[in-house]
C-alpha cells in the first residue's frame, strides 16, 4: 500500500494530540485519535501514550520502519470547541476510507483543517467575556439572588472574566489565576457594596462569581480517565481538581480577611 | 399544593439552562450543540430539585439527576457527533458545590470551626456522588459497547 512518508505521519499525528491535550481533552481520548489518524496513514503497529503534560509517540507499520516522538505540552487550556472540532476531523477522515488521505493533495488539506481548528474562534472574545457575566449572573438567581442581586453579579461577572482573561496573556499558572479571580471577585462585590445605595447580600453574588471558576473540567476528565485505565492520568487530575478547589477557598478567604482588616 | 411542578421549579430550570448557556460560549462551543448541553443543565438541576422534594436527600437526589443526565448526554452526544465528555463537563456545572465551598470558607474566618468542617465535608461528598455517578454510566456504556462488539464478531 501506498503509504505516507513516516516524518511527515507522525508531524501530522502529533500535531493532533497537541491540539487535543492542549485543549484539555481526556488522554484516552488522544490516544485514540491519534492511533485511529495512525491506521489512516499506513502505520497500523502505533502505540501512543500520553500523560496530561506530554505526548509519546512511537510511529511503526510494523515491518521496517519506525519512529518515536516525545513532546512537551506547557500550557493547557480550557477550549471545548477545538476538541469537538478536530475529532469530528478526525473521524469524517476515518469514515471516509482512509486511503483518500494519502495523497500529497490531501494531507495539505488536513495540514491546514488543522491549523484552522487551532486558531479559528467561534465567538469574539467580547462576548465570551459577557457570556461569563450571563454565567455569574444566572447562577446567583439560581441560588435565589433577587433582580439586584443579578445585575450586580452579572457586573461581577463580566469584570471577573475580563480579568482572568488579561490574567491569561501574562502566562500565570493556573492556580495562580483561580486565586487571584477568586479575590477579585470578593473585591468587586464588596465594592459595589459600598457604591450601590440599596442594601443587598453578597453571598449569592460571590457564589455565581465562583462557579466561573470550579474545576468541572478536571473533576469530569480525572473521572473518565482512570475509568478507561489511565491511572497516572486520572490522579493528576483528580490533585488538579483539588488544587482549583483550595486555590478558590484560599483566594476568597483571604479577600475577605483582607476587606475586614482595612475595616470593611 | 404541595408537588415540586410549580413555576418556581420552571423558573430555575431557566436559569439554570441559560447560565449553562453562557458558559458554553465562554467555553468556545457553538450551534445546536449550545442548546443541547443548555436544555440537558436544566433537566439536571430539574430533576434534582424534584427528587430533593421527594426523597428529602441531597445526595441521593445528586446522584440519581447526574445519572439520569449522563444517559442523556451519552445519547445526545453521538446524534450531533460530540465528545461525550464535553457534554457532561456542562451539564454537571450547576450540581458542582461551589456554594458549600464559599460557606465553608467563610465559617472558617468567621471562626466557626464545626460548621466549616460541615460545609467543606457537603463538597468532598457531593464532589464524589458526581464523580461515582458519572463513572458509573461511563462504565456501563463501556461494557456495552464491549459487548456490541463481541456479538458483532462472533
Amino acid at each position: 500500500m501506498n503509504k505516507l512518508e513516516i516524518k511527515e505521519a507522525s508531524d501530522v499525528i502529533l500535531e493532533v494530540g497537541r491540539i487535543l491535550l492542549t485543549s484539555g481533552s481526556t488522554t484516552n481520548r488522544v490516544e485514540t485519535m491519534m492511533i485511529k489518524v495512525a491506521n489512516c496513514f499506513g502505520y497500523p503497529k502505533t502505540h501512543a501514550f500520553v500523560t496530561p503534560t506530554g505526548i509519546f509517540l512511537t510511529v511503526s507499520d510494523g515491518k521496517i520502519e519506525h519512529r518515536t516522538n516525545v513532546h512537551r505540552v506547557e500550557s493547557r487550556q480550557m477550549n471545548l470547541g477545538k476538541i469537538t472540532a478536530v475529532s469530528s476531523l478526525v473521524n469524517e477522515m476515518e469514515k471516509a476510507h482512509c486511503d483518500t488521505s494519502l495523497s500529497k493533495m490531501s494531507i495539505s488539506k488536513l495540514k491546514a483543517e488543522l491549523y484552522r481548528a487551532d486558531h479559528t474562534k467561534n465567538w469574539p472574545t467580547w462576548l465570551q467575556i459577557f457570556s461569563g457575566g450571563a454565567t455569574s449572573g444566572f447562577f446567583c438567581l439560581l441560588y435565589g439572588g433577587s433582580w439586584l442581586e443579578f445585575a450586580i453579579a452579572y457586573a461581577v461577572g463580566v469584570l471577573v472574566s475580563l480579568s482572568v482573561y488579561l490574567l491569561g496573556k501574562l502566562r500565570l499558572t493556573l492556580y495562580l489565576a483561580t486565586t487571584v479571580g477568586a479575590m477579585l471577585i470578593v473585591l468587586f462585590t464588596k465594592l459595589f457594596g459600598v457604591w450601590v445605595p440599596y442594601y443587598f447580600k453578597t453571598d449569592n453574588i460571590i457564589i455565581g462569581g465562583i462557579m466561573l471558576l470550579v474545576p468541572g473540567l478536571a473533576m469530569v476528565n480525572a473521572i473518565r480517565d482512570t475509568m478507561s485505565g489511565d491511572l497516572v492520568s486520572g490522579m493528576a487530575r483528580a490533585v488538579e481538581a483539588i488544587f482549583i478547589a483550595v486555590a478558590i477557598a484560599t483566594g476568597t478567604g483571604v479577600m475577605f480577611k483582607i476587606w475586614t482588616l482595612l475595616g470593611g | 399544593m404541595d408537588h415540586p411542578f410549580n413555576y418556581l421549579t420552571l423558573m430555575q430550570f431557566c436559569w439554570s439552562c441559560c447560565s449553562i448557556i453562557g458558559f458554553s460560549i465562554r467555553m468556545n462551543l457553538k450551534g445546536i450543540k449550545v442548546l443541547f448541553i443548555a436544555l440537558g443543565a436544566g433537566i439536571n438541576w430539574g430533576t434534582y430539585l424534584v427528587i430533593l422534594h421527594y426523597s428529602k436527600s441531597l445526595l441521593l437526589s445528586v446522584f440519581l439527576s447526574t445519572i439520569l443526565v449522563c444517559i442523556y448526554c451519552e445519547i445526545v452526544a453521538r446524534l450531533v457527533h460530540t465528545p461525550v465528555s464535553v457534554f457532561v463537563t456542562c451539564v454537571i456545572i450547576p450540581l458542582v458545590p461551589g456554594s458549600s465551598l464559599f460557606y465553608s470558607m467563610r465559617a472558617y474566618l468567621e471562626g466557626d470551626r464545626a460548621l466549616a468542617s460541615h460545609h467543606i465535608g457537603y463538597v468532598f461528598l457531593i464532589g464524589g456522588t458526581i464523580a461515582m455517578a458519572i463513572a458509573v454510566v461511563s462504565s456501563v456504556t463501556l461494557l456495552g459497547k464491549r459487548i456490541a462488539k463481541s456479538a458483532i464478531g462472533t
